[in-house]
């Protein structure tokens, strides 16, 4: 659907009286004015919620107003950086289109007409339509969408404490399958000492690229200055690419035969660790006889990576070991397959012994923190909409599986779900498919949002609750487990611009008219008070105030689980190389290679990215970090560009089974021929965020498909056409 | 913290009434079947957090037991059992035996070679 379509969804539009409305919403033509006496000047630690990454910062606060924000060097983790969105994160605070009052809608769903309310009355209607739901379909009637924050939890408390059992979070749109692959290999998920790292391979982990943080700054350094070796397979020339010491454009969807092809030369020249793999792992054998099918040149034909090269790469990474390592990145799925591909990566790192050990991966360490005993509801009753336990077994229940549940919500199977609780997070313009998803929206009884902004999820609620900015708001102390874990502290910096919340409060207020108060009978400074209990100090949360992060480890620290009797969190209480739950769920306990669907004749696979500027699709309306690009792409090769006659910037029609966009071309040789790449987090359509209006969103055109394992989306199953308009 | 001063004194209560049940427990016992799987899990997090981690965290006298510490039918055979201090007490000195099963479905769900490991963190 284009933006045009979307705003007729409901009934044709009237932006412009919908832009007045959003302006008599108290949207600011212009920042705060600073008093004129100068005021003192605070330096203010707290914690960056620009990302995932809970970098720590100071704030300088003058007169009330944030005038800049610094980074926090006492923080191990986020060092003395913050990048570019941690610095707009002032922008955030400051955003003419945020959210500054309770709203609810006055016309059609999806048609833009709003007004102001009372808290009360917000939350009053909110109560009355979950009740009505729950009075109709039940409590599973209900489903409680959400991503990460330090308050994401009382939402989801919320949710369970109605009855509900769905609740679905964002790891399937995200890295569900990595997730899945390492837990059932080692029974748990690793950090990567990419600092210590001397041979380091990546997939498509456009690292130097879409996420920069200080273990980006790590990896720079380990290439350039630590004379690292950076091997990348990806089928587009990246930013990281430019850094690695060789880049193969690899077919898409055949990494893992890259990965079997290593494996076989690994273990057929007994270039293993075989010490490890005896004392920490099980299944050698079976592996061993497995990987003998995929030699270096069968894997060249898939892959279309020369068979000399697969076998040096192997040969070095192997060398390098312990100190070597295949990077999981922080990526979403790509194919239905994905989880086998993680899998194999994980095992590939298990036998050449780089578990636990400087420069390769590191089970995470953690800081104990205390926690709030609150009273506990009944488990839902009813199975999950998305009936996980017989479509993925092995998924994380508690995070469900996004594209399944909106497969069945949409057939109304097994019940129907006719209510909509959506807490910091846009699946309009962050799930492939957009049509499903406004179809799904649409046939809900009720929809509420808890939100800073007028996404395009937000711009089709029934009743939307605004929530504080991190800037202004105090949050449960939060633990990030890591090679070096840290304690971080987010505190207000000001106080509430506008009529806003936090969540917690909002959490309250609803359970209190739906008689649940029960259940949320604390304080935000009750449940911090709980938590810093544990911390190993005198006055933990005055130092937590001063300092914004605690962290108890100066030094990494390595091999705590290379004991004999250590038993790791797998089934077999050993590394699984063959995994007994896989085998036992009914799936194929090695990584079996499957071919990629060939692309079909005059179509491109879409292929997808993001850039360190934009948080999935959430901070393109951000004038800073949209300065830096101020739309998106379609990059194409030139053979193909000129076979259909597209010239570069000019706009083209791109179309899927799903749907069509039009966006610039970028005619460049920086990919492959059969492929197309754009980047996430343009296109929307909410007509309050006007800087992300540009350009082409994936969601769109991206198919509904899944990993057969994790659930995750499959991202680069989508095949394109493109055309000249 | 309304509602967790009456929760304490639910289970004050019911943990009184549970002294009362401790010559019951030979006749209602936990048996090690799957049926152990069918309480309450939210409440068995709970009840575990609440009873057992003032003594099994880390360092302290117990020594630190989270659903990871064994295995599910390790899990099934101690609540089978239903003793604790090496055998000296019951466990439904501390826990009805409603509140025990609610407590071994968290346990044996996230046991360390269960399909949902995990510890006692969110």
């Amino acid at each position: 659907m284009n933006r045009r379509g979307f705003l007729k969804l409901a009934t044709g539009g009237a932006v412009g009286a919908t832009l007045l409305q959003a302006e008599a919403c108290g949207m600011p033509l212009r920042q705060q004015k600073v008093a004129k006496v100068p005021a003192p000047r605070l330096e203010i630690p707290t914690t960056c919620d620009m990302c995932v990454n809970k970098c720590s910062l100071i704030a300088i606060v003058q007169g009330g107003v944030v005038k800049k924000l610094n980074p926090n060097p006492e923080n191990p983790k986020s060092r003395g950086m913050l990048c570019a969105r941690g610095n707009a994160g002032i922008q955030q605070l400051y955003d003419p289109a945020r959210i500054k009052h309770p709203m609810m809608r006055t016309g059609e769903r999806g048609e833009g007409k709003w007004k102001v309310v009372s808290w009360d009355e917000a939350l009053d209607f909110t109560a009355q339509k979950l009740s009505a739901v729950k009075e109709k379909y039940g409590p599973q009637g209900t489903l409680w969408s959400s991503s990460e924050s330090f308050q994401e939890q009382f939402f989801r408390n919320l949710g369970q404490a109605f009855g509900s059992p769905n609740s679905v979070r964002h790891p399937t749109l995200c890295l569900a399958s990595v997730n899945l692959a390492y837990s059932l290999t080692f029974g748990t998920v690793p950090s990567f000492d990419v600092q210590n790292a001397r041979y380091i391979i990546m997939s498509g982990a456009n690292r130097l690229e879409s996420f920069i943080t200080p273990d980006t700054m790590d990896l720079v350094a380990s290439t350039t200055d630590r004379k690292a070796r950076l091997v990348y397979l990806d089928p587009r020339f990246t930013k990281t690419a430019a850094k690695a010491d060789e880049w193969y454009p690899i077919r898409p969807g055949t990494d893992l035969a890259f990965i079997l092809a290593m494996l076989n030369v690994i273990i057929g020249e007994n270039r293993y660790d075989k010490e490890f793999v005896s004392t920490y792992c099980s299944g050698f054998e079976q592996l061993a006889e497995h990987v003998k099918q995929y030699s270096p040149d069968w894997a060249a034909e898939e892959t279309q990576i020369s068979s000399k090269h697969i076998l040096r790469v192997a040969r070095e990474f192997s060398d390098a070991a312990p100190r070597a390592m295949y990077y999981a990145g922080r990526r979403s799925s790509w194919y239905r397959d994905d989880f086998s591909m993680r899998r194999g990566q994980a095992i590939l790192n298990a036998i050449i012994g780089n578990w636990d050990r400087q420069g390769g991966m590191v089970p995470n360490a953690k800081v104990e923190l205390g926690e709030l005993m609150f009273l506990p509801w009944d488990d839902p009753t009813a199975p999950r909409v998305d009936e996980l336990d017989r479509n993925f077994p092995l998924a994380a229940k508690g995070d469900g599986v996004y594209l399944r549940l909106r497969e069945n919500v949409i057939a109304g199977q097994p019940y129907p779900v006719k209510g909509w609780m959506v807490y910091k997070q846009d699946p309009v313009s962050g799930i492939p498919d957009q049509d499903k998803t406004l179809q799904m929206l649409r046939q809900m009884d009720f929809v509420g949002v808890i939100d800073i902004q007028m996404s395009d999820t937000a711009w089709f609620a029934d009743v939307i609750l605004p929530e504080s900015t991190y800037l202004e708001r105090l949050d449960p102390v939060e633990m990030l487990a890591g090679i070096r874990p840290v304690v971080v502290y987010r505190q207000p910096v000001v106080k509430p611009l506008y009529d806003t919340k936090p969540l917690l409060e909002i959490v309250q207020g609803v359970a209190k008219r739906l008689n649940l108060s029960q259940y949320f009978d604390y304080t935000m400074e009750q449940w911090i008070a709980e938590q810093v209990k544990a911390l190993p100090m005198d006055l933990p949360l005055e130092y937590l105030k001063k300092h914004g992060v605690y962290s108890s480890a100066q030094f990494p620290k390595y091999g705590t689980t290379l004991t004999p009797d250590h038993r790791f969190v797998t089934k077999s209480g050993k590394i699984e190389l063959l995994s007994r739950r896989l085998q036992e769920a009914g799936y194929d306990p090695l990584p079996i290679y499957h071919p990629p669907t060939q692309v079909p004749e005059g179509q491109f696979r879409l292929v997808l990215g993001r850039h360190a500027f934009f948080t999935h699709a959430s901070t393109t309306n951000y004038p800073w970090l949209n300065s830096f690009s101020t739309e998106n792409t379609l990059w194409i090769h030139p053979k193909p560009a000129d076979s259909l006659g597209i010239k570069d910037s000019e706009r083209i029609e791109v179309a899927s089974g799903s749907g069509s966009i039009r966006i610039k071309a970028r005619v460049t040789p920086k990919i492959r021929p059969d492929c197309v790449f754009m980047q996430h987090g343009f296109g929307k359509h909410s007509p309050w965020l006007r800087l992300a209006n540009s350009g082409g969103s994936d969601a769109q055109l991206l198919e509904t498909a899944w990993d057969k394992v994790s659930g995750g989306a499959a991202m680069h199953e989508t095949f394109v056409k493109v055309r000249k308009v | 913290m309304k509602g967790f001063s009456r929760m304490r004194k639910d289970i004050g209560v019911l943990t009184v009434g549970s002294l009362v049940l401790v010559g019951l427990l030979a006749l209602v016992p936990l048996t090690a079947s799957p049926a152990g799987q069918k309480g309450n899990e939210t409440k068995g997090k709970f009840y575990f957090k609440q009873n057992c981690k003032s003594c099994h965290v880390k360092d302290a006298q117990g020594g630190e037991i989270t659903p990871l510490s064994k295995t599910q039918a390790q899990w099934q055979a101690y609540f089978a059992k239903g003793k604790h201090m090496k055998g000296t007490e019951t466990l439904t000195k501390y826990l009805t035996p409603e509140q025990l099963n609610d407590a071994l479905t968290f346990l044996y769900n996230h046991a360390v070679d269960s399909p949902q490991p995990e510890t006692c963190g969110k």
